[in-house]
């Protein structure tokens, strides 16, 4: 395997193949959970977990998977890793699981997870459908810290639960509501495809 | 060929989906078998720190110090935990539920000895709007009832200076609403309940 293969893997859900962005999907944890940058961030590892594990485990056995049962057999798969990382939290990051308990669960429901392992692990090797998976989760986590960034910032004056700005701000109330996650998310994609994704757009047409 | 057809066919997807199951349900259950017993022990030190908190025992929140300072202060009959504090008064700490916006919230109400004083409060349980209805959890909300012997009412955060004003949290009218409807019960609860003694 080209080690040019391998990069190109990695780099494209980063960039032009990102599954936020480009893609649209994933758009309700986006929503969901981007008002705390540490939930976003727990949020996040545990996604890029999930990915790139099931992408990793049903390349493995991808020869043998009768394609009638396929998603009953992926979708097994990545709950059984969802649970894995739902009670490692409970266990060892019990303040944590408090918090986050119900959106830990969310992450079976995460399409990108399922979008990964359908288009690209059953069709490629276990090490590149890994980084494929590991790489989907960091194009998704990059694009939930940053909306989250800005959410917390400007709701509730503060970031990563620490006091930033002073009493004179004023708290955006509507940011840590869902509406703000809308609007922060459709500001990011228009910002997004304006300055970067059209110029690439453009050549390829051209 | 038509028998090995009919096996691919029906049976396989069967056996396999079966196999899958059975690895993932082992998986799972060994997990959640062996880590069960620190589970229980985090769940004890939640549910002992937040009598401790309502009792207004002073604690450093280790689960060492928590679980040395529960079994010499703490006693429990029918649900009411009678604490010892360290001037030798009792306190009286009950658990209680009530809807939030999204869900049940949970708490610990403790009472002085007259069972109208309020000594604390803590949160068990709640599932409301992250930095909105959440923020009940932040200490300057809980520590507003210290000393209190309501019934509350609400009014806009920042603003109560009398001692049946409950600062609301703006932004979670709901939360604050259902939260001041917990308390309020829990304050004809103990008094009822110190009235039939």
């Amino acid at each position: 395997m080209a080690a040019g293969m391998k990069k190109k893997t990695f780099l494209a859900p980063l960039g032009k193949d990102n599954p936020v962005f480009v893609q649209i999907l994933g758009i309700c944890s986006t929503l969901a959970v981007t008002n705390k940058l540490e939930n976003t961030m727990v949020m996040v590892l545990g996604v890029m977990f999930t990915i790139a594990l099931s992408s990793w485990t049903l390349s493995l056995v991808r020869k043998w998977i009768p394609s009638r049962i396929r998603m009953m057999v992926e979708t097994m798969v990545i709950a059984t890793y969802v649970i894995i990382v739902d009670i490692s939290l409970k266990a060892f990051y019990p303040e944590m699981w408090k918090q986050l308990g119900p959106y830990v669960g969310l992450i079976i429901t995460n399409c990108i997870v399922m979008g990964r392992v359908e288009a690209f692990a059953l069709q490629n090797k276990p090490t590149l459908s890994l980084i494929d998976g590991l790489a989907s989760g960091m194009g998704y986590g990059y694009v939930l810290l940053s909306i989250a960034f800005v959410r917390e910032l400007l709701g509730t004056g503060s970031l990563w639960g620490f006091k930033i700005l002073g009493s004179w701000w004023t708290n955006w109330s509507i940011m840590v509501m869902p509406p703000g996650g809308f609007f922060m998310l459709a500001i990011f994609i228009w910002i997004v495809h304006e300055s970067f994704l059209k110029k690439g757009k453009e050549e390829e047409h051209a | 060929m038509k028998t090995q057809n009919f096996y691919m066919r029906r049976i396989h997807p069967l056996v396999f989906m079966a196999v899958v199951t059975i690895i993932c349900i082992l998986l799972t259950a060994s997990l959640h078998l062996s880590t069960f017993d620190r589970v229980k022990n985090n769940e004890q030190f939640f549910l002992r720190r937040s009598i401790l908190d309502a009792a207004a025992i002073e604690h450093d929140g280790q689960p060492g110090t928590v679980a040395t300072l529960y079994q010499d202060s703490v006693t429990e009959t029918n649900g009411v935990y009678q604490v010892k504090g360290s001037d030798g008064t009792m306190r009286y700490v009950s658990q209680l539920t009530g809807p939030g916006l999204w869900g049940p919230i949970t708490i610990m109400v403790g009472f002085a000895e007259d069972h109208k004083t309020l000594t604390g409060v803590s949160i068990v349980s709640q599932n409301e709007t992250p930095g909105l209805g959440a923020r009940i959890e932040e200490p300057w909300f809980t520590r507003q009832f210290v000393g209190k012997q309501g019934p509350f009412r609400r009014v806009e955060e920042g603003t109560a200076d009398s001692p049946e004003e409950m600062d609301g949290i703006t932004g979670a009218t709901r939360t604050s609403e259902s939260f001041k409807n917990i308390m309020n019960r829990a304050i004809t609860e103990s008094a009822t309940k110190s009235g039939g003694q």
